[in-house]
């Protein structure tokens, strides 16, 4: 009994493999100064098939407002509502170009002020099964139960991050996050899941990437 | 004979557990737009036909969800005038007593929703087609106008049709507060009224009178 579930917690904590790809492309550069903060928000202006988890976003706020590095951030629900109706899904700008006619109402502008809102970082992309294979049977007897089989799943997760600057009304830059990894379940009486974290490794390359683009002088250091 | 009702009992409780109805109501708090507010004095007369305002759909081999949109209107219009109007209140009729310029009237004039199985999508989708009625002090019409509005929620972000149908509907309400608070003074009934200073409309009787006075009619009383 003892062995099955040190190998259970083995197969755990050996996984799947991910593969991730970050690739950045900078415009302008970045500053944060003191009480400056950053808010990564999903693009929602239309039903698309690249419409960020709300899950994921979460995950690239909290990894960048944690560590030694952290950033101030403020998030996604708490931004919409404190610049509503401004940033809703038929209201949000679309480009930079968008922004400094916005930021002529007077009350959105101290608004953004009194957040320090230094930096808006736009997200989009997803995380989808790109095939899946094999098969399992499991059959449940007065005497016991059991599973044989093997199943396998690929997953693919690429997102975007557009980084504007609300106080240029300029791009600063573009961060795109590409993971992908296969997931096992091979099963011998008992179903052993050796799961590719895609998603979470998609998360921790953009936070840290967007981290590092914001905060040059931080990977110097 | 046993065997025969424990079977029909059976079949009873599958089609119950395949039909049946699910009551949905919008949960969460509304924010406050952050406007200008506009310097007018406005009531908001909410009648029971809104607030009780519940949508039904069947969707094929599904069971009925009923959407009760109604009861979250009133925490809706609320925060909405609060950012938007520099005084309001909610009022019972839609005649405004005094200090009131004049009374705003919603209604929902149509709901549709659709499941992420129907449109083979990733999103709970909500429609809501609101119609405003706009009264001066005296309770007589000024003009009226319509709102749709737009809700949706990615399945991915939601376990259960429930869940989904109520973040989409909730996102519908979110986008009419957002459209009517950017709208509202450049709908043409609203401008005009405000840019002629909140005036009342002419009763009925005055309008006769006028309209006889400057109307031109034939020696057997037939306007020409």
């Amino acid at each position: 009994m003892s062995i099955r579930l040190v190998l259970i917690a083995f197969a755990l904590w050996l996984g799947g493999c991910v593969t991730a790809t970050v690739e950045q492309v900078r415009q302008t550069q970045t500053l944060l100064g003191d009480g400056d903060s950053i808010v990564v928000i999903g693009r929602r202006n239309r039903p698309n098939q690249e419409e960020a988890e709300l899950d994921f976003i979460d995950c690239v706020s909290r990894k960048m407002s944690t560590g030694v590095d952290r950033v101030s951030m403020i998030s996604e629900q708490e931004f919409r509502d404190a610049v509503f109706p401004w940033f809703e899904p038929r209201t949000a700008p679309l480009n930079t170009t968008d922004l400094p006619a916005l930021l002529q109402e007077p009350v959105l502008a101290k608004r953004m002020d009194e957040m320090g809102l230094k930096y808006l970082v736009w997200l989009e992309g997803s995380t989808r099964r790109t095939s899946q294979g094999g098969s399992l049977s499991c059959t449940v007897t007065p005497a016991g139960g059991g599973c044989f089989g093997f199943l396998s799943w690929e997953n693919d997760s690429s997102y975007e991050a557009s980084i504007w600057d609300t106080h240029t009304a300029k791009t600063a830059g573009r961060i795109s996050s590409d993971a992908a990894g296969t997931s096992y379940m091979p099963a011998l009486v008992v179903p052993i899941p050796l799961i590719a974290r895609v998603q979470s490794s998609a998360c921790s390359s953009l936070a840290e990437q967007l981290r590092l683009f914001i905060q040059p002088d931080s990977a110097e250091s | 004979m046993m065997a025969a009702l424990t079977t029909s009992g059976a079949i009873l409780l599958l089609i119950g557990c395949a039909g049946g109805t699910t009551q949905l109501d919008i949960e969460g708090d509304f924010p406050v737009p952050i406007m200008v507010k506009l310097p007018v004095a406005l009531g908001i007369h909410l009648d029971t036909t809104l607030t009780t305002f519940t949508h039904a759909e069947t969707f094929e081999n599904s069971r009925e969800w009923v959407v009760s949109i109604g009861p979250a209107q009133e925490r809706l219009f609320s925060q909405l005038a609060l950012g938007l109007f520099s005084e309001h209140t909610l009022t019972d009729s839609v005649y405004a007593t005094p200090p009131y310029d004049g009374v705003l009237k919603p209604a929902i004039a149509e709901v549709q929703f659709s499941l992420p199985e129907q449109t083979r999508s990733d999103y709970y989708e909500v429609w809501i087609r609101y119609e405003f009625d706009l009264y001066d002090r005296s309770g007589r019409l000024i003009g009226n106008w319509q709102l749709p509005a737009y809700g949706k929620a990615n399945q991915k972000n939601y376990s259960g049709t429930s869940k989904g149908l109520q973040a989409a509907a909730m996102a519908a309400c979110r986008d009419a507060m957002a459209f009517f608070s950017i709208n509202f003074s450049r709908e043409p009934v609203v401008m005009n009224w405000l840019n002629s200073g909140m005036p009342d409309v002419q009763a009925p009787d005055s309008i006769d009178k006028t309209d006889a006075s400057n109307t031109a009619t034939s020696s057997d009383g037939r306007p020409v």
